[in-house]
C-alpha cells in the first residue's frame, strides 16, 4: 500500500514538476549540501557519480570501436583496462556541441566495465556463460569480423554488445546492487562517510550511483523528452538546452545524456509515457529524502520511503528496456518482410539483411539485458528467449543452436514467416507481462488504423 | 447533458457532411443530377420540370416522410446512449489476430502481392463480405418474426426519400451496428495476421472507395420514386434503384424480393431476385396499413409489443408441445 501511495506521490510530483518544466526553477540532481559530520575537506556540494558517467563513456567507446572495425586488444583496453590516457571516443566533440572532457581519467580515474559486469547466468544465449563473459566473448568475436557484423550467424556485435552492456553493467548495477541490497540499513549507512574523508555518506553515494548509471542529464527535470533525446544526439540546436551552466560547452558528467535515459526519452516524447520524467524525479526525491536526514542514519520510515522511490525507479526502468524489445520486435518484423519481398523478386537482400542482423542485435541485447536486473522474470523469461532463439533466423531458414568449443553451431529451424509471428507474440509478452505503453512499431497498430479508417457508425441505417 | 448535445449534433451534422454516411449531402446532390437527367431522357421532361418532379410535396412531406426526418434526430441520441453495446472492431480484431498467430503458420506467398494490390484485395472482400452480409441479416429481417417486428417500422415507409434509410428502429440500428462491426473486425484481424502493415483501406471522402462510388452513382435513388433500372443483365449482379422499390412495394407478389443492398448476385442465389422496370408503377408500405403506423409512438413501441406477442404466442405453443410430450410418453 504504501509503495503504491509513494507511486502516486512521485506521478503527482511529477505532474506537479512537468508543469514547471519550463520554468527555470525546475529541481536539478545537484548541489545537494554535505551532510557528512565533521567534514573537513574542501568540497561544496555531496553528490557525486563521475564513476558512473566513466563507464557510460567507455560503453560508449567501446561501441563506436567495435563498429569502426578496432582490435580486441583496443576494445579491450576499454572494457576491461583501466590505464591512464584513453581518449573518450564517444561521444566526442562535434560542430555546434563541443565537449568539456576528452578523456576517461577526467572523469574518474581507473574504471572499466568488466569489473561491474553481471556475474549472473544469461541464458538467452548458448554457452552458460555469465554477463561478464559473454560480453569479453562478444568483443573476441566482434574482433574476428569485419565492423562487429558475422554475416554468418547474423550477429552484429556492436549492436549485441552495446544493448547487452547497457542491461549487464548500468542496468545490473543500479537495480540489482545500489537500489537493493544497498538500501539495507547496515550497508553504507548515511550516519558515516562512504569512506573516509568524502564529502558524501554512505547512502548518499549509493543512490548517487545509481542516478549515474541511469545517464539522465542533472537537469532533465527542466526539459522536455525531446530536448534530451536531442542532447544525447548531440543536435548542435540541443547545445543550449544541454549546457546548463552557459560555459559553452556540454560536460559530460552533468549536462549529457547516455544509454537507458536515452531511450526512455526516445519512447516519451511520443507522448504516450513519461519514464524519463518519472524516473528523474524518483532519484530527486530519493536525493532530497535522504540529505534531508542530515547525516545521521536513515529510520526505517525514512528508508521505507527511499525503498517506495527505488521501487518506482526499478519498475519504469525494467519498462523501458522492455519498450526496447518492443520496438525491435517490431523492426525485426519489418525487415522480415521487405527481406521476404526482396527474394520473391530475385533482387539484392544484401542491405534488407544487414538491417534485419542490426535490428535483431538490438532486440537480442534489450532482452538478455532484461535478465540482468536481478529479477526473476520467470515463464516471461523462458518464453522470451524461446520465441527470440540463440539469433535470427538465417536465409536457409537456420539458427544458431549452441556453443561448441567456442563456436556457435548452426542448425535447422522455422522459416522467417513462422519467425515473424515469434516477433508478434514478443511484443504481446512486453504488453502482458511489463505493461509498456509506448509501443514504438506496434504490429498490431495497423489494425486500429485501419478500425479508424472504416470509421464509427452511430447512424441506425438500413438498406 | 450539454457535451451529451453536443455529441447529439455532431452526430447530425456528421450524417450529412461524411461521405461514409449514406445520406450525404454529396451523395444527394449526384442522386438528384442523375434523377433529373434520366427523367429528362426516360419521361421527355424538361430541366424545370424534372427538377419539380423530384421535388414534389408529396413525397418529401407526406406524413410518411415526416416520420422520417422524426425518427433521423430521435435516433441519434437513442443509439448515443446504445453504443456501449456495440461490439468492439478494434478488440474483435485484436483477438482473432492473436488467435491467429497462435494457432496458423503465417504463409509466405503474401510477400509476392505488392502493397497497391493488398489494397485492393482488402478493399474489395470488405465490400463484397459486408455486402454479403448485409443480405443474410436482411433476409432473417423478414423471416423471423421476431426481427420482422422491428424491421417493418421500415417497410411501413408509404414515400420514398433517400431519408427513408434511416427510418430504422433502433434495435434494428443495433443489429446492423453488430453485423458491420463483426464482419470488419473479422476481416481486418484476418488482413493484418496476413499482410501486417500493408493492409490499407482505399477510401474515397473517408469511406470504401468502392461503397462511395456506389453511392455517387445514385444508389440514394433506391428510396426515391424515380424508377430507374439497370436492364436484366446488369440486374443480375448490382441491385437498380427500381428493384429496391420493388422491395418496398405491397404487391404480393413482390413480397421478400430484393434483398440485397448493392449486389444482387446474393439474391439470385437466394432465389429472392426480381428485375425492376423503368416503368414500374408501385404502391409502396405494407397492405391495409393504418395512418397511425407513422406516429412516433407506433414506430418506437409496436415493435415490442409485436415481440412480446409472438413470443408469448410460441411460449404457449411451446409448452403445449412439451405437455403434449409427457402426457404420451406417461401413456406408453
Amino acid at each position: 500500500m504504501n509503495k503504491t501511495l509513494l507511486s502516486i506521490a512521485v506521478a503527482a510530483s511529477f505532474v506537479l514538476s512537468g508543469q514547471a518544466q519550463a520554468g527555470a526553477h525546475a529541481e536539478i540532481y545537484a548541489d545537494f549540501p554535505i551532510t557528512v559530520k565533521n567534514y573537513a575537506g574542501s568540497k561544496t556540494h555531496s553528490e557525486a557519480y563521475t564513476g558512473q558517467i566513466a563507464r557510460h563513456t567507455l560503453h560508449n567507446s567501446v561501441k563506436k570501436l567495435i563498429s569502426k572495425g578496432a582490435s580486441l586488444e583496443q576494445t579491450q583496453a576499454y572494457f576491461s583496462g583501466k590505464e591512464p590516457g584513453r581518449i573518450i571516443i564517444d561521444p566526442a566533440s562535434k560542430d555546434g556541441f563541443p565537449m568539456l572532457q576528452t578523456h576517461v581519467d577526467k572523469i574518474s580515474k581507473g574504471k572499466n566495465l568488466s569489473g561491474k559486469a553481471y556475474k549472473g547466468l544469461i541464458s538467452g544465449m548458448p554457452g552458460n556463460l555469465t554477463g561478464a563473459e559473454l560480453l569479453n566473448l562478444m568483443l573476441e568475436k566482434a574482433a574476428a569480423t569485419e565492423k562487429g557484423f558475422d554475416p554468418l550467424t547474423g550477429y552484429d556485435y556492436t549492436q549485441l554488445f552495446s544493448k547487452f552492456a547497457m542491461g549487464a553493467v548500468f542496468y545490473n548495477q543500479a537495480v540489482d546492487n545500489y537500489l537493493d541490497e544497498k538500501l539495507a540499513a547496515d550497508v553504507n549507512p548515511n550516519s558515516k562517510a562512504y569512506k573516509e574523508g568524502k564529502a558524501y555518506t554512505g547512502k548518499e553515494h549509493v543512490w548517487d550511483e545509481g542516478f549515474g548509471y541511469f545517464g539522465a542529464p542533472a537537469h532533465t527535470l527542466g526539459l522536455t523528452a525531446a530536448e534530451v533525446y536531442g542532447i544525447a544526439k548531440q543536435k548542435s540546436d540541443s547545445f543550449a538546452k544541454a549546457d546548463h551552466n552557459g560555459d559553452g560547452k556540454v560536460s559530460m558528467v552533468t549536462e549529457m545524456a547516455y544509454a537507458h535515459a536515452y531511450y526512455a526519452a526516445s519512447f516519451d516524447k511520443g507522448g504516450k509515457t513519461k519514464y524519463l520524467h518519472t524516473i528523474v524525479q524518483a532519484f530527486v526525491d530519493g536525493r532530497k529524502l535522504i540529505t534531508s536526514a542530515n547525516g545521521e542514519a536513515l529510520t526505517d520510515s525514512q528508508r521505507s520511503e527511499l525503498m517506495g522511490y527505488a521501487q518506482v525507479i526499478k519498475t519504469q526502468w525494467q519498462r523501458v528496456i522492455a519498450e526496447s524489445v518492443f520496438k525491435y520486435a517490431g523492426s525485426v518484423y519489418g525487415d522480415i518482410e521487405k527481406l521476404e519481398t526482396i527474394i520473391a523478386a530475385n533482387g539484392d537482400a544484401a542491405k534488407a539483411y544487414r538491417n534485419y542482423a542490426k535490428h535483431w542485435g538490438e532486440l537480442k541485447g534489450f532482452a538478455l539485458a532484461l535478465e540482468a536486473g536481478g529479477v526473476n522474470l520467470g515463464e516471461a523469461g523462458v518464453k522470451l528467449n524461446r520465441l527470440l532463439g540463440y539469433s535470427p533466423i538465417l536465409l536457409g531458414n537456420t539458427q544458431v543452436t549452441g556453443f561448441v568449443d567456442g563456436e556457435f553451431v548452426q542448425s535447422p529451424s522455422i522459416s522467417m514467416g513462422e519467425y515473424q509471428v515469434h516477433m508478434i507474440k514478443v511484443q504481446k509478452l512486453m504488453v502482458d507481462n511489463f505493461g509498456v505503453e509506448a509501443r514504438s512499431k506496434d504490429m498490431t497498430a495497423n489494425l486500429a488504423k485501419l478500425v479508424d479508417s472504416l470509421g464509427t457508425s452511430l447512424a441506425a441505417e438500413n438498406d | 447533458m450539454l457535451e451529451f448535445l453536443l455529441s447529439w449534433f455532431s452526430e447530425l451534422r456528421g450524417l450529412v457532411n461524411q461521405g461514409s454516411k449514406r445520406v450525404f449531402f454529396g451523395y444527394i446532390l449526384s442522386a438528384a443530377v442523375i434523377a433529373i437527367f434520366w427523367l429528362m431522357w426516360q419521361r421527355s421532361l424538361n430541366f424545370l420540370g424534372a427538377l419539380r418532379w423530384i421535388c414534389q410535396r408529396k413525397t418529401w412531406w407526406s406524413s410518411s416522410s415526416r416520420s422520417d426526418y422524426q425518427m433521423m434526430f430521435i435516433n441519434q441520441p437513442i443509439m448515443l446512449l446504445l453504443s456501449p453495446l456495440m461490439l468492439s472492431k478494434l478488440a474483435l480484431a485484436t483477438a482473432l489476430f492473436y488467435t491467429l498467430t497462435d494457432w496458423v503458420s503465417r504463409p509466405l506467398w503474401p510477400a509476392n502481392i505488392s502493397t497497391f494490390w493488398v489494397s485492393v484485395i482488402f478493399t474489395s472482400c470488405l465490400f463484397v463480405v459486408d455486402d454479403a452480409s448485409r443480405y443474410y441479416l436482411h433476409r432473417l429481417m423478414h423471416r423471423w418474426p421476431v426481427l420482422w417486428a422491428f424491421h417493418r417500422v421500415h417497410h411501413t415507409a408509404e414515400s420514398l426519400t433517400p431519408f427513408t434509410v434511416l427510418r430504422t428502429h433502433p434495435i434494428e440500428g443495433l443489429l446492423f451496428g453488430l453485423r458491420s462491426a463483426l464482419v470488419q473486425g473479422l476481416l481486418i484481424g484476418v488482413f493484418v495476421f496476413i499482410f501486417a502493415d500493408r493492409v490499407t483501406l482505399i477510401s474515397l471522402l473517408g469511406a470504401n472507395a468502392v461503397t462511395a462510388v456506389l453511392n455517387m452513382l445514385g444508389s440514394n435513388l433506391r428510396h426515391s420514386p424515380v424508377p430507374i433500372s439497370y436492364g436484366k443483365t446488369l440486374e443480375r449482379w448490382l441491385i437498380s434503384p427500381a428493384q429496391h422499390q420493388i422491395h418496398h412495394s405491397q404487391a404480393r407478389q413482390h413480397w421478400d424480393k430484393n434483398f440485397g443492398a448493392f449486389i444482387s448476385l446474393w439474391d439470385r442465389l437466394g432465389d429472392t431476385l426480381e428485375y425492376g422496370s423503368n416503368t414500374q408503377q408501385l404502391t409502396y408500405g405494407l397492405a391495409g396499413q393504418k395512418p397511425k403506423e407513422h406516429q412516433l409512438s407506433t414506430l418506437y413501441w409496436k415493435p415490442f409489443k409485436c415481440c412480446w406477442s409472438h413470443l408469448r404466442r410460441n411460449k404457449v405453443r411451446l409448452i403445449s408441445s412439451i405437455n403434449a410430450i409427457h402426457i404420451t410418453s406417461e401413456h406408453e
